[in-house]
């Protein structure tokens, strides 16, 4: 864990900085409720394969969203060192399926480059942004195409 | 939220029941119910709204029922004979009040020329012949007319006579005034007399005499007199006892129901005499004194009208001291008052009842769900630590479980509410479309009293109000053609509730024209739902109704063409885990059925294992289990699997490839079968790996978090904390003979 600057201001938010693999992506922190171990998921049957299941969220059913397999960066079988970030989007509560929790950053709008042409579509679509911080590169993950939308479903 | 405002909101609760009452009364009296306590009833519900939105100052509203409630008065007292025209004059003016009462709540207006028309056409009922205007003056009157100002009494004469007997009142005036009639006085009219005398009770409820009075001088003309009889000498006075009591006489048509009305929320709190009209004239005064021994005066206190200050000075000059060597008040009982039994008597008092807001009880039965899950899992990590069945803590546990399951039922049953709520709005539905369509339709319903949990009851109203529509609509035909076909001219809707295998099942059967099947089955073909050479069944063309984008209206009507399909009130109920099914006779009609789950909160189920994924099937639609022989699997065709039972081949279908768990085929006689037989009477047999046993559970929507998926009901969390998922039967039984979709859409 690096050190995380608090000086506030109006343009300032905090991000939650993740690991999948290599790689180091954020999101926004207000969305994050919880983080917690991995707990085997019971699979769903038609389902895309980047939904690992569901798991039992103090009695509530939460979708765990594989967001290595999501990000195209292929499937791993998660173990108990691996972390679901618990995030809102929209009304429904979501489980990320992350390869560890990095840090907490503070970050200005104005540090946010945009994706660069030479990414896939798969991954400019959940990327909003790039940030260079200390040396890392991280990317800035919207959250609203994460779950399957109905219309992919039926086509 | 302020307080002002929950209180409207409760009187808005409070005017939805009174609406239903209304309707429920009316339609009794449709029936042929023309029992006075059905009529009452029906005044009571009108009074009632009434006297609410008076207090909220709903204008519109006020004048509306008050018109409404002067024809029902005539109903009641006889002076309007009930027939069918004017009933249903009242159900339109039910409906009227109905709108009235939600333009006063959501704001927005009412169709105001509809209102007057209705309000208009029941003036003209009225015997008497009330105008409309006559209505609206009455109620300006009774509302600006009263004048209530504060008046103080001199009682300082009656110190010294603190010790001395009771004082006699002089015979009031009252009964021997000629009756103040003035020319629009209509027959029938009669005076009572009416003795009031608040206890202390009375005024710690909040209740107040003066609105009691008020009230009253809504029901005809007025004289009120103040008894001041009980005022002790000043220096006796305690602030919190009442000291006063009145006496009104009162010139109405209206009956002693009525009177007693007004004082139906102070019963208890007060003495009340109602004397008959033919006894009003002996000296009741002194009755009165006989009736409140007890020594009362008032903290200064409001008393009413100009007529009363008259009376107050008179009443203050008999306090004179002359008047103390007044006899006993036994002489001046001379006509006891005919007290009537209070209404309370009358019948038994309903069971009592409290409001509770919705979210609490909710939050209960969520938490009710967590224990029942808790315990599932205590109970699986006792059972894990090889503890003997008979220790005590497998006892205790067993004991717990009982409790819990006792816990959860009691808590179901807060919410379980007859569908009464629902049909009750029916009518009014059949009313309008019939009028809308030109046919002539009775709406017959049965089982209003199925109780069904609340969650469930929110969501029966539109699939029932859609197939009503349908029904009407597109069922029956119009009054010619029905003759033309020797039916009666009016067509029947039955509308029908009734428990069946732990569902609701409703249905809705009419006597109209059936599915003209040719014609759906061109109207397919042409929309190209199916192919032109397929071969369907009756069922299944009957059942084509439900496929999106499918009208068998040839133009588009103004009520069942809204929008919304057949296809789409089959979804809403499958996504509550109900089914609709349609069963139809040409010329003789069609009936549609439905059925839902008494809750949506827990569910009896089958635990069973495929591929080593837990599942469960409720054991509602699973008639019997058993084991497959070799014998009795056939196979049909290249992907088909049958299997015999007592004779008959069902489709054996193997759970874990339809939901995409295998893709190999199984040997059948090494799993399970469950023999389910989903809503619309197909049976298969739904071949699993092996029976865990048998459990309630507590369903846990997929939806919320997810979405639907076909094949699967809902999810919910097992002993071990982990999260199984529900078969949706119905849905799998439907997919027979389909390869698992599961698979293509997982890739």
């Amino acid at each position: 864990m690096s050190e995380a600057t608090h000086n506030h201001s109006a343009d300032q938010k905090e991000l939650i900085s993740f690991r999948i693999g290599q790689q180091e992506f954020c999101v926004d922190i207000m969305a994050v409720r919880e983080i917690r171990g991995w707990t085997p998921a019971t699979p769903l049957p038609q389902t895309p394969a980047f939904v690992r299941g569901v798991i039992n969220l103090r009695g509530a059913v939460l979708p765990i969203v594989d967001l290595a397999a999501r990000l195209g960066l292929g499937t791993v079988e998660p173990t108990a060192r691996h972390v679901i970030i618990v995030v809102r989007i929209g009304e429904q509560m979501v489980g990320l399926l992350v390869d560890a929790v990095c840090d907490i950053l503070t970050v200005t709008e104005a540090m946010l480059q945009p994706t660069p042409d030479v990414a896939c579509d798969q991954v400019k679509s959940f990327v909003k942004g790039i940030m260079a911080i200390e040396g890392r590169m991280i990317s800035l993950i919207t959250l609203d195409r994460v779950l399957p939308s109905l219309e992919a479903e039926a086509a | 939220m302020d307080p002002l405002a929950a209180i409207r909101d409760t009187f808005f609760q409070e005017c939805e029941e009174q609406l239903a009452e209304l309707e429920s009364g009316l339609l009794a009296m449709e029936a042929g119910d023309r029992d006075s306590e059905t009529i009452n009833a029906v005044f009571r519900a009108v009074h009632s709204v009434k006297g609410g939105a008076g207090a909220f100052g709903l204008e519109a509203l006020v004048r509306f029922s008050h018109v409404f409630e002067t024809t029902l008065d005539d109903l009641r007292s006889g002076k309007l004979e009930v027939e069918d025209a004017i009933i249903k004059t009242m159900l339109r003016a039910a409906d009227l009040l109905a709108d009235h009462v939600r333009a006063a709540r959501d704001g927005g207006g009412v169709d105001e020329g509809r209102s007057q028309a209705v309000a208009e056409e029941l003036t003209a009922l009225a015997p008497g012949g009330h105008g409309p205007d006559d209505a609206s003056e009455e109620e300006e009157d009774l509302m600006g007319g009263m004048v209530f100002q504060p008046l103080s009494v001199d009682i300082g004469p009656l110190e010294p006579l603190a010790d001395l007997p009771p004082l006699e009142f002089a015979p009031l005036e009252l009964g021997e005034e000629p009756p103040l009639v003035d020319d629009e006085v209509l027959e029938g009219l009669k005076t009572w007399t009416i003795r009031f005398k608040p206890k202390r009770a009375l005024y710690a409820n909040a209740n107040e005499a003066s609105l009691l009075l008020r009230e009253l001088d809504r029901l005809g003309l007025t004289t009120v007199t103040l008894d001041l009889e009980a005022l002790p000498p000043l220096g006796q006075f305690d602030p919190e006892e009442p000291y006063l009591a009145w006496e009104v006489a009162l010139e109405t048509e209206a009956d002693e129901a009525a009177i007693r009305d007004v004082f139906e929320f102070v019963e208890g709190d007060c003495d009340l005499h109602v004397q008959r009209p033919a006894q009003a004239a002996p000296a009741p005064a002194a009755a009165a004194s006989d009736i409140l021994p007890e020594l009362p005066p008032p903290a200064p206190q409001e008393i009413d009208v100009a007529a009363l200050i008259a009376r107050a000075q008179e009443a203050a000059q008999i306090l004179d001291p002359v008047a103390a060597s007044a006899p006993a008040p036994a002489a001046a009982r001379a006509g006891p008052p005919k007290a009537v039994e209070p209404p309370a008597a009358a019948g038994a008092p309903p069971a009592a009842t409290i409001r509770v807001d919705l979210e609490r009880v909710d939050r209960l039965i969520n938490l009710v769900g967590e224990l029942v899950i808790n315990q599932a899992m205590l109970a699986q990590r006792i059972d894990g630590a090889g503890l003997a069945r008979a220790n005590d803590i497998a006892m205790g546990l067993d004991d717990l479980e009982q409790l819990t399951r006792e816990i959860q039922d009691s808590v179901m049953a807060i919410r379980a509410q007859p569908v009464k709520s629902v049909f009750q709005r029916m009518p009014r539905l059949v009313r309008e479309v019939a009028a809308m369509t030109g046919k002539r339709v009775r709406l017959v319903t049965d089982g209003e009293g199925t109780e069904v949990d609340k969650t469930v009851i929110e969501r029966l109203t539109d699939p029932i109000t859609h197939m009503i529509r349908n029904a009407i609509d597109h069922g029956l035909e119009s009054p010619e053609a029905r003759a033309a076909a020797g039916k009666p001219e009016e067509g029947t809707v039955k509308l029908t509730a009734l428990h069946r295998g732990g569902r609701i099942v409703i249905e809705v059967k009419d006597d109209g024209q059936g599915i003209n099947r040719p014609r759906v089955r061109q109207l397919a073909v042409d929309k190209g739902l199916i192919a032109a050479e397929a071969v369907l069944t009756d069922e299944e063309i009957d059942n084509l109704i439900f496929m999106p984008g499918f009208s068998t209206a040839s133009s588009v009507s103004d009520i069942s063409g809204r929008g919304v399909g057949m296809d789409v009130v089959k979804r809403s109920i499958q996504a509550l885990g109900g089914r609709i099914a349609i069963s139809s006779t040409p010329g003789s009609g069609s009936t549609f059925t439905l059925s839902l789950p008494l809750t949506l909160a827990v569910l009896d189920g089958m635990v069973v294992s495929v591929c080593g994924q837990t599942l469960v099937a409720p054991l509602s639609g699973i008639i019997e289990t058993l084991q497959p022989k070799e014998n009795e699997v056939r196979r049909l065709g290249p992907n088909a699997t049958l299997i015999a039972i007592r004779e008959t081949y069902v489709p054996l279908i193997d759970i874990g490839a339809v939901l995409g768990y295998r893709t190999e085929p199984v040997d059948p006689t090494a799993g399970v079968a469950l023999l389910v037989e989903s809503e619309n009477g197909a049976r298969a047999a739904l071949l699993v790996d092996a029976i865990q046993g048998q459990r309630q559970v507590v369903i846990k929507s997929l939806e919320s978090n997810y979405r639907h998926i076909v094949g699967i009901a809902a999810a919910t969390i097992l002993g071990d904390g982990r999260v199984a998922l529900i078969l949706d039967v119905d849905a799998v039984v439907s997919r027979r003979g389909e390869p698992a979709p599961a698979l293509a859409a997982a890739g």
